[in-house]
């Protein structure tokens, strides 16, 4: 095999995202996906869901969190294309595309006031999402360890806690 | 982040003759939590002109009992070997170690080859282009590792000699420890190492066509105990201040066999062989566990910042050791 | 009193929260003008040099790029506190990170690839980092104007008499008068970050000769008209806020980000966007200050101290941003924790040559603090002191005095805050737990707890003038024109059930104009703990008036006269006669709203308070501290949102707060003058898996001056904790530790376990 028999990745690129497929030319161009843009770019400057937020940019803070298959993962440290075959979920994913109802789990951060300045809270619902999902009845410490690749500085952990323990509550559990 | 040309590999031998057709100039992208941080901040000296996903290569991501042991496949994700029963059984300590590393959100994708492989978080290495330009150190062609006269509070306490970083792999430390073996592939075939063989003062031994397709893990004795401990300023995301992974085999309350790996000391894990002979033989206790923690000891030669980590080096060993069980 | 209220004291919903739990919530990072272009900075690789020659040319003939400037091209605003003394960008360069120059192209990758274009020589300089090496003689200037490198004064942020030291009484008196003096040193110089999660950021338009419109994420945006407006040429600023992604005090008068964006709109004629990257935020915006004092404090037995004097160093960085105003504050703050005859506390503000220190909750008062208290702690540990008695014999009680930030003697009019103490050092046990001085509270071999304790206060809640109006109209809605941003503290939602219980308007009655200085009239924002009283005040007083209005209207349809009415629901009744009712359409109609203006004037007669009880347990084998238990206890005079104070006085954890005690720390190589740790990984936080048990103890003891007798504590909710920490590691190891983080190295050094022997390299 020689290497100019292997072609890089298709010039085309679909990407499922909370249930819509959208297509795009990978390219440089003003409305093309560049093989270097992270999935966190391509939602908000591609498809504007600025609901999945950047803040380090590199991994380390959870506020671009967003599910893959249902589970977990940083959308910033995510090349685009390479998410092409999968399903991706956003907090605007979470609502209920037919009545517009909100997940338990957001409303139940609205009754618990479960932020404060809001900029992580997208993130740490995507990541109480994915845990819910997997663990529907989760103890406060698992609550804890599915959260602990979020940052929350105004410190909101608390009432963001109680917030998933009453919404797996809601949700059956425990 | 700066363009690349992007391939998705679609077997190993495409991913090899990419790596060997762009001379070292392409880089492999597993989980990428490692990866798109180093692209974004431009640390290194030469941008990688092409990126190869390699999670499109089939059959790479199993764990598998064969007759040799356990087989990993490379691509197989974090969270896949924390929630293995097959894992949990046999090698207690790599699920422990791997529950261990950074957030849920970067286990779910970082991969047991990307996490062995993944470069230094030395914060002179890592400095980003965007404050100032890239520090151009020892490790990238430069002349000088600025740890030393510097900020080494986390660096290497023996071992180094001319790059100070510390190999940051946490699964390493309980690989090396289970006397695990790679598989590696490169456009020449496949070989056999090591994982105690893997590691290089400034990174690794991997040819540039190379990479990592398997690791497995020699059945270790049922009657062996695991352990490993990682110290950290916080769970869970931090990476090791120090590790310490431990397999000892007692018979009777007498050591037959011990197996301790010192993790973030060193640009390698390193082996407390010192340690491990000592205790060979001894009745474990108090005493024992103290005199071996002393031994691991043996050969360091810390900087102006990291005295410390002997201390806690020392703390880590004497607690494997008495603990007899996997902790974190 | 009336303690039915129909929203205060009780959990509402906040008016944002179902914009922010989907993602709906607009901050400035998720905004877009049309024609925008992007803007990027190039920053300096030294920590002090003058630029010898720097080359555009080839980043400008990079498709795409719009602009690139130097300090050739660029204004020549200055900025930083009095005497002005930062340019946008200048021929010299102070700090590793600091701008040199700046790209404006129409993505953001270009902007990124021509900022890599751009070549400049430096001529290097020797630099400085220790605020007393930076006084020396022989040090290097860093800048011409300051001698020594001391900043002036400041003599007028605050009024002609604005507070810069504490003088009062014969230090020499209190010298004779003491049972026991100690002298040391304390210092808290390890410069946490406030960190919030949204990078600061801006768009700015430039529109014709001389108008600015700039959106941005400011926690006071219409500060940009008082503070940057006369700094740009006397221009008019339209300052229009978004949520903001937190900002802990740091994101306020912003110049480092509203000038370059400014310049470059300016510069293309086209709207700029300028997002810091995390690195930058890190790296080049706002550090705490660092702090550092040489002091000596006289003590009797019973705890009453007969003097404080001493040196407090401030280290400001590569510029001061507002560091003479926090010192204003911290002066006055000192004197709210204790009751002292006789002080003499002289600060200085000292450049140095690393990231410029800024406004951070506690401004000046958390630094001052986290030096002050353990200097205290020495003198109670030689009179065997129990600290919490000592602060509350010590705390400023109704009635006494002390000069503010002003520089004038304010009489204490508040609360007495020897209750909260009480209630919380019963909910923390701290009877059973204190053992005395350098004294663990238990052991259990390795592990070793300790308890501490801190306090704070300030007398900022009335600070400075608030206007706002209120609108009704004839559709029975409430409008409060006002320039409050939602910086996380969901004021602007407390503010709407102040309006709604005025009016007694259903809450989803009550609007908020956007945050725009054109629209409304001037707010300097939530900062201070001002929120509550200052900001409540003068919209209560507006809706007071608008009702007031309304009823004048409306009494001739009653033929009674306007005091006879009351209203609730849209509807006006006549008090004591449920069937006359009207609505207010039939008074206002769709054409007459009636707007009730109301302001606030300053008052610092009511100083908050917080106290912070910690418990610590300390691995003595490796050096690992874990904080195990916080109480925090205050009293709020009312409660206006449950779960908004829960949040806030939870968020002591949190943005370099109590976290500067252990981990929270800014690390800078000395040889290369490089921040190592602007990241998220490196720049410790507290996760989510490391929570330590939290017990809030909120009083309600009601306060004048304000029609729900209520009061913030917000912004202090950060400055007791660090002290606490220090003292209860102290005790838990049995050694007096007096400067922060107490990280392993330090504890084992501490201890006694480091032989510095075995060392090899030069510090």
């Amino acid at each position: 095999m020689t290497p100019t028999q292997i072609k890089p990745s298709l010039p085309t690129l679909t990407l499922n995202v909370n249930g819509k497929l959208h297509s795009f030319m990978l390219g440089e161009g003003l409305h093309e996906v560049s093989p270097s843009h992270t999935l966190a770019y391509t939602l908000r400057e591609r498809l504007g869901l600025t609901g999945t937020k950047i803040s380090c940019d590199e991994g380390a803070c959870g506020c671009c969190t967003v599910l893959m298959d249902g589970k977990a993962v940083l959308s910033c440290i995510l090349l685009t294309v390479e998410c092409g075959e999968k399903e991706i979920v956003t907090i605007e994913g979470l609502e209920d595309p037919e009545t517009g109802e909100l997940d338990p789990l957001q409303q139940s951060f609205i009754d618990h006031t479960a932020f404060q300045c809001g900029f992580c809270t997208p993130g740490i619902i995507m990541s109480a999402k994915a845990l819910l999902v997997e663990n529907p009845s989760p103890t406060r410490d698992e609550v804890k360890e599915a959260l602990s690749g979020n940052f929350c500085r105004c410190i909101s952990n608390y009432h963001v806690l109680d917030a998933v323990i009453a919404a797996a509550r809601k949700g059956g559990g425990e | 982040m700066k363009n690349f040309a992007h391939y998705n590999a679609r077997s190993v031998a495409e991913a090899t003759h990419l790596l060997a057709a762009y001379e070292g100039k392409a880089k492999l992208n597993a989980g990428g939590s490692d990866l798109i941080g180093v692209l974004k901040d431009r640390i290194l000296p030469d941008y990688p002109e092409a990126v190869i996903n390699i999670k499109t290569i089939p059959g790479l991501n199993t764990i598998e009992e064969n007759d040799g042991g356990i087989n990993i496949g490379a691509l197989t994700k974090l969270v896949d070997i924390i929630n293995s029963p097959l894992i949990k059984k046999n090698c207690p300590v790599l699920k422990e170690t791997a529950r261990t590393v950074a957030s849920p959100q970067i286990r779910n994708v970082a991969t047991l080859g990307g996490n062995l492989c993944q470069d230094t978080r030395c914060w002179y290495y890592r400095y980003p282009d965007g404050i100032g330009g890239m520090i151009k150190c020892f490790r990238k062609g430069g002349k000088t590792c600025h740890a030393v006269p510097g900020e080494n509070q986390y660096h290497a306490i023996m071992g180094a000699k001319k790059c100070f970083a510390v190999c940051p792999s946490d699964t390493a430390v309980a690989l090396t420890a289970l006397g695990a073996v790679l598989t590696v592939a490169g456009t020449k075939g496949t070989r056999t190492l090591p994982v105690e063989e893997f590691y290089t003062p400034l990174g690794n031994m991997l040819a540039l066509d190379e990479m990592i397709t398997s690791v497995n893990i020699p059945k270790p004795d049922p009657a062996a105990e695991q352990a490993f401990l990682k110290f950290t300023l916080r769970k869970p995301i931090d990476f090791a201040i120090v590790s310490v992974a431990s397999v000892i085999t007692l018979d009777q309350g007498i050591c037959a066999d011990a197996r301790i790996i010192l993790g973030a000391v060193a640009p390698t894990p390193v082996r407390a062989h010192k340690a491990e002979e000592y205790l060979k033989g001894k009745k474990l206790s108090d005493d024992t566990a103290a005199e071996a923690a002393m031994l691991a000891t043996v050969g360091a030669n810390p900087l102006s910042k990291n005295i410390y980590k002997l201390e806690i080096v020392k703390t880590l060993v004497k607690r494997v050791i008495n603990s007899g069980s996997c902790l974190s | 009193m009336i303690t039915d209220y129909r929203y205060i004291g009780k959990p509402t919903l906040r008016k944002d929260a179902f914009d922010i739990v989907t993602g709906k919530a607009k901050f400035i990072s998720d905004l877009t003008v049309p024609g925008m272009l992007y803007g990027k900075i190039l920053r300096s690789p030294l920590p002090h040099a003058l630029i010898k020659s720097i080359n555009t040319t080839e980043a400008k003939l990079l498709p795409g790029v719009k602009a690139v400037l130097t300090y050739k091209d660029v204004p020549d605003w200055k900025a930083g506190a009095r005497p002005q003394h930062v340019r946008v960008l200048d021929s010299k360069v102070r700090y590793v990170g600091q701008a040199v120059a700046l790209v404006a192209a129409e993505t953001e990758k270009i902007a990124e690839e021509a900022i890599r274009l751009i070549k400049v020589e430096y001529e290097p300089l020797p630099a400085v980092y220790d605020v007393e090496e930076a006084m020396q003689p022989d040090a290097p200037l860093i800048y011409e104007q300051f001698n020594a490198n001391v900043l002036p004064p400041e003599s007028r942020a605050f009024g002609p008499r604005t507070l810069q030291e504490i003088v009062i009484g014969d230090v020499d008196k209190g010298l004779a008068e003491a049972d026991f003096v100690v002298e040391g040193t304390c210092a808290y110089e390890n410069i946490p970050n406030p960190l919030p999660p949204e990078t600061p950021g801006v768009i700015a338009s430039w529109e014709g000769a001389d108008n600015l419109t700039v959106w941005s994420a400011s926690q006071g945006p219409h500060m940009f008209k008082v503070t940057l407006q006369p700094l740009m040429g006397g221009i008019n600023i339209r300052s229009i806020g978004s949520p903001v992604g937190a900002s802990y005090g740091s994101k306020y008068m912003s110049w480092q980000f509203v000038m370059p964006a400014a310049a470059l709109s300016k510069a293309t004629g086209k709207p700029v966007k300028l997002c810091f990257k995390k690195s930058e935020h890190l790296a080049a915006f706002t550090v705490r200050l660092g702090s550092r004092i040489h002091g000596k404090v006289g003590m009797k037995k019973d705890g009453t101290v007969t003097f404080l004097s001493g040196d407090w160093l401030v280290n400001t960085g590569a510029f001061s941003e507002c560091a003479q105003f926090m010192i204003a504050v911290g002066c006055g703050e000192a004197q709210l924790m204790l009751r002292c005859p006789n002080w003499s506390l002289k600060p200085k503000v000292i450049c140095t040559n690393r990231t410029a220190s800024g406004q951070v909750r506690g401004f000046g008062g958390q630094e001052l603090k986290c030096a002050l208290i353990p200097l205290l702690t020495m003198a109670m540990e030689k009179a065997n002191i129990d600290p919490v008695n000592f602060f509350k014999k010590n705390y400023v009680k109704p009635g006494d005095g002390y000069y503010w930030r002003d520089g004038e003697w304010w009489v204490c009019q508040g609360t007495d805050y020897t209750r909260a103490i009480e209630k919380g050092a019963e909910t923390f046990g701290w009877k059973e737990k204190w053992q005395g001085w350098l004294k663990p509270t238990a052991v259990d071999g390795a592990r070793r707890r300790g308890v501490g304790v801190g306090v704070h206060g300030n007398a900022d809640i009335g600070e400075d003038v608030s206007e706002a109006f209120v609108r009704l109209d004839g559709d029975g809605k409430a409008i409060i024109h006002c320039s409050l941003a939602e910086h996380g503290t969901g004021q602007r939602s407390n503010i709407c059930k102040m309006v709604a219980e005025v009016l007694q308007l259903p809450l989803e009655r009550v609007f908020f104009t956007p945050v725009d200085s054109l629209v409304n009239p001037v707010e300097i924002g939530p900062v201070g703990s001002r929120g509550t009283y200052a900001i409540g005040n003068a919209v209560i007083a507006a809706a007071e008036d608008a009702q007031r209005q309304l009823f004048e209207k409306m009494a001739p349809l009653f033929k009674v006269t306007p005091e006879d009415l009351e209203t609730s629901e849209g509807m006006v009744y006549v008090k004591g006669k449920p069937g006359a009712k009207l609505p207010w359409s039939k008074g206002l109609h769709y054409y007459g709203a009636c707007l009730g203006r109301g302001r606030f004037e300053p008052d610092f007669s009511k100083p908050n308070f917080m106290i912070v009880f910690s418990e610590v347990e300390v691995d003595v084998e490796t050096g690992k501290v874990d904080l195990i238990r916080v109480v925090c206890a205050t009293d709020v005079g009312q409660v206006i949102d449950p779960p908004s104070l829960t949040n806030q006085l939870n968020g002591c954890l949190g943005s370099g707060g109590i976290d500067s005690a252990l981990f929270e720390e800014t690390i800078i190589d000395k040889r290369l003058g490089r921040i190592m740790n602007a990241n998220m990984i490196d720049y410790k936080w507290r996760t989510f898996a490391e929570l330590p048990e939290m017990e809030l103890v909120v009083l309600e003891t009601p306060v004048a001056g304000h029609r729900f007798h209520a009061i913030g504590v917000g912004e202090i909710a950060t400055a007791p904790g660090p002290s606490a920490v220090l003292m209860a590691v102290s005790n838990a190891i049995g050694v007096r530790l007096n400067d922060y983080p107490l990280t392993p190295d330090r504890i084992l050094n501490a201890l006694g376990k480091v032989n510095a022997a075995k060392r090899r390299g030069k510090q």
